[in-house]
């Protein structure tokens, strides 16, 4: 497989580490939107998410040399900096995607209890529908 | 403004009025009426109670007019025998008066006429339904016989009269007291028979016509009585036509008050079941219609 | 400061607030069902956000409080109507058991007259008929006897009303002592904040109360104060005061406030207000008038039998005998017939013992006016209108406040109440983005594999 230049490789390493810095910023997004029961900005955010990883995940299969070719020359070489950078910012993008899984384990967790909840809470509804009716002067007695 | 998310009991109010209804016009199709309760409809409850009173006096009077008619033509018609038999004493007398006859036939013609006597006293105490046409308001025997009397006979009633209410401010007299027809001071009907018969077993002929135009004078007087009755007889008839239209326009009254035409209660009754089961069929689609029926629980 | 320790604190205090925002929608899905219940929402706010050289984390959030949605207005609407209503229930409930004694049915007032009027057209044209004259004296008792009946119904309804009296009393007691113990609850609560789940549950016994009878609220700065319509206090911040019933002199309950106070008469609205009213005023209302129609229908009877002679030979004696009281109490349920025997019927009007020149006056009782102004059956019809005339109004006027009242919590719902499905579409929606998101966590994660790839130099 021909790299190519190392331009090439290292504009697309720079591409790389921009979108970690998005993905990084969804992520905190999203962590935001979960705290103030924003829905909508929760779900804009996992769609972009789900954006971002994409095109991610098809990066590295160009910049990445699988270890059973052979060695490349210098001229395809990653510049030494930009790597040390994309090291820094996808150690942070894993540990805040680790804290990001913790949050979503708790909140599912919680949703699963109330839709539980739920279930009890709906044959409530339908035990008082079939029973014998009254006029309510209550809002919120069913 | 949000939307009451709480429609059930606004559901549960219309299911309410809907059965209401339906109630009400069940119970409209089977009584036929339309008023159970005064409230139902006040002022045609406190027309309806008149309209009882009125009814059941109505009904009253009609049994009292019926009952009536039967004791004035009784009287009638045993008027109208004791004119033929008056008339026959009539004849009689006339022929026991001519001359003719031996003492043998004038007793006979005494005998005759005694035997008019017995029958004229015996309808002069014709009683219906136990009780007697002619003898006043009293119950006992109007005539019977009493050798101290001048007649032969004593009167036992009294010379009153009953009226019947036949209407509200409709009462009707039906009876002349005996004394008045029969033993009348001025026309003495059992008196001249009773003379007849003593003149005819003296044979004195002048005594006999004169007793028998004493009789004679009776047959008129006897049909004027009669007059009474016809008349009393008329004035029922019409009480009982006046009685019968009263009746129709009571009944009349009792259903434009109450009653109920009983095919708009079946179309009225049809129109509620069907709003009825509308109410129900909407109440049941909203309220399970939730998004709890969709929730799983996740795994 | 910027980095990593900022995005573990706005993590930790994220989740706290989701705890905290999760709390109030837990609270507001399990409430769903609780009367009075007023949506919750976390009214959160921004924390400042923290700048670092070129980089800006968000502060987090913070929970502020958890604020009821109510809307104070529709709840007194809502308590003046329910008072009215309960009010007119009571009197609709009452007259509906009432005038089933005024229905045609037989062994009512209405049929037994037509029977005692048929059986004196009878005696009429039968005047010696023993069987004629028994008729009469049998349909006169029947007639007592639904008099008496009628009577009876009334009076049952006043007692029943009256039993209802003290029951309520004692209901709005226990109302006002839980109301006080609440008032004392937020009093606690500081200035500004929400008394949350204790202010609803005390707005609903206030509801319950105003159903009970009619109320006044004020506040103060000591808190609320409610007292009954015309001011006799029941509760006062976190101090309730009792009412108390007494034997009044007609032998009824009085309602007596905490100064001592007979505020029956002064009761409006409410279970109690329409209990009261059913009782002083509405019932006596109709005894008064059937007691006035058997004293002077007596009265009027027994005075044609006077005008006539009976079969033995003496003046006519009074038929009927009604007891004799001041504005003619006890007439209707006290009347008897006080003849037994037949023979005592005056049905002569010349001394001699068969004629029945009496019968046609003893007819025209009841036909003739009375001293009120109508015949017996005009006045009784005059009182079943009355009756029935009630009972619809009554009926009527509570239907019409349960439509008001129906528009009115229909208000109050689309302000204050939970909506499951509401809820409920938030929970989907989150399951959803929570997996789509979980997903997404895997997929960065695996990306951290791809990267050793990327640093080795032997690859470069």
């Amino acid at each position: 497989m021909n790299f190519g230049d190392a331009q090439n490789r290292n504009r697309k390493a720079a591409e790389y580490l921009q979108l970690l810095g998005a993905l990084a910023a969804e992520l905190e997004k999203a962590l935001s939107a979960i705290a103030q029961n924003a829905l909508p900005d929760l779900e804009e955010s996992v769609v972009n998410q789900q954006a971002l990883s994409g095109r991610l995940t098809s990066l590295v299969t160009q910049i990445c040399i699988p270890l059973e070719t052979k060695a490349p020359t210098s001229e395809s070489s990653l510049d030494e900096d930009l790597i040390q950078q994309i090291r820094s910012a996808s150690d942070s993008l894993q540990q805040l995607n680790r804290r990001y899984a913790a949050l979503l384990q708790h909140s599912s967790r919680s949703v699963a209890q109330m839709v539980g909840l739920f279930n009890s809470v709906r044959g409530q509804i339908q035990e008082a529908s079939g029973s014998r009716l009254k006029v309510q002067t209550w809002s919120c007695q069913v | 403004m949000r939307i009451d998310p709480n429609i059930v009991p606004e559901i549960l109010s219309d299911l309410q009025t809907s059965q209401v209804s339906l109630n009400t016009a069940l119970q409209q199709v089977s009584t036929g009426k339309s008023v159970s309760v005064p409230s139902d409809n006040p002022a045609a409850a406190a027309a309806m109670v008149q309209n009882t009173i009125e009814t059941g006096d109505v009904d009253q009077y009609t049994q009292n007019v019926s009952t009536l008619q039967t004791t004035v033509q009784s009287a009638s018609s045993a008027l109208s025998s004791v004119v033929t038999s008056l008339t026959q004493a009539v004849s009689l007398g006339t022929e026991g008066a001519n001359g003719t006859n031996s003492s043998a036939d004038l007793q006979a013609l005494a005998q005759q006429v005694q035997g008019i006597l017995t029958s004229v006293v015996s309808l002069a105490n014709t009683s219906v339904g136990g009780a007697y046409l002619f003898g006043g308001t009293g119950t006992t025997t109007p005539y019977t016989a009493d050798s101290s009397s001048p007649t032969g006979y004593t009167y036992n009633g009294n010379n009153d009269t009953n009226s019947v209410q036949v209407g509200d401010q409709t009462s009707i007299q039906v009876n002349l007291p005996g004394s008045q027809i029969f033993s009348n001071s001025s026309n003495n009907v059992v008196g001249s028979l009773s003379s007849l018969v003593t003149a005819l077993q003296s044979g004195n002929s002048s005594q006999i016509a004169t007793a028998t135009t004493s009789v004679d004078s009776a047959v008129s007087f006897i049909g004027q009585q009669q007059v009474f009755y016809g008349n009393a007889e008329q004035q029922l008839n019409s009480q009982e036509q006046y009685l019968q239209q009263d009746t129709v326009s009571l009944a009349s009254q009792e259903n434009n008050l109450v009653g109920v035409d009983m095919a708009t209660a079946a179309t009225n009754l049809s129109q509620a079941e069907t709003d009825n089961s509308a109410a129900l069929a909407a109440a049941a689609k909203v309220l399970p219609n939730s998004l709890l029926n969709y929730l799983t629980t996740p795994s | 400061m910027g980095g990593l320790n900022t995005s573990l604190l706005i993590g930790l205090q994220a989740l706290e607030v989701n705890q905290g925002a999760l709390d109030a929608t837990s609270n507001n899905i399990a409430n769903v069902n609780t009367p009075g219940y007023t949506r919750e929402e976390a009214q959160l706010s921004e924390n400042q956000q923290y700048v670092s050289g070129n980089n800006v984390t968000g502060g987090g959030v913070s929970l502020n409080a958890i604020q009821s949605i109510r809307d104070e207005l529709l709840n007194l609407q809502i308590q003046q109507q329910t008072s009215l209503q309960n009010s007119a229930d009571a009197q609709s409930s009452s007259l509906q058991q009432i005038q089933t004694a005024f229905t045609t049915t037989g062994g009512d007032i209405a049929s037994e007259l037509t029977a005692f009027s048929s059986s004196l057209a009878q005696l009429s044209a039968s005047p010696t008929s023993t069987a004629a004259q028994q008729g009469v004296i049998a349909s006169g008792q029947d007639l007592a006897g639904a008099f008496n009946s009628t009577a009876n119904a009334l009076t049952s309804a006043q007692s029943q009303a009256d039993g209802q009296v003290t029951q309520t009393v004692a209901q709005v007691n226990t109302l006002t002592q839980q109301i006080a113990q609440l008032n004392g609850q937020l009093a606690q609560v500081p200035a500004g904040e929400d008394g949350g789940t204790v202010e609803d549950q005390r707005d609903q016994l206030v509801q319950q109360l105003s159903g009970l009878v009619g109320i006044s609220i004020t506040q103060s700065s000591d808190g609320e104060t409610i007292t009954t319509a015309n001011g006799s206090p029941l509760v006062m911040g976190g101090q309730s005061f009792n009412l108390q019933t007494a034997t009044g002199s007609d032998g009824f309950q009085q309602v007596i406030d905490s100064n001592g106070n007979n505020i029956t008469a002064s009761i409006q609205g409410g279970t109690l207000g329409g209990v009261i009213q059913v009782r002083d005023q509405i019932v006596p209302g109709l005894l008064s008038q059937l007691n006035t129609l058997a004293s002077q229908f007596a009265a009027a009877f027994n005075s044609a039998q006077a005008q006539g002679t009976d079969s033995n030979g003496n003046t006519g004696a009074a038929f009927f005998a009604v007891p004799s009281n001041p504005d003619d109490a006890g007439a209707a349920a006290g009347m008897a017939v006080s003849i037994t025997d037949p023979s005592q019927i005056a049905i002569s009007s010349n001394g001699s013992v068969d004629s029945n020149g009496n019968v046609a006056n003893l007819s025209a009782a009841l036909t003739q006016n009375l001293p009120s102004g109508q015949t017996p059956a005009g006045a009784y019809a005059s009182l079943v209108f009355q009756v029935g005339n009630a009972a619809s109004n009554a009926s009527t006027q509570s239907s019409a406040i349960g439509q008001n009242l129906t528009q009115l919590t229909s208000q109050q719902g689309s302000v204050s109440a939970v909506s499951v499905d509401e809820e409920t579409t938030n929970l989907l929606r989150y399951q959803t983005a929570y997996e789509a998101a979980t997903r997404i966590v895997s997929t960065i994660q695996v990306l951290n594999n791809a990267l050793l790839n990327m640093g080795s130099t032997t690859s470069f």
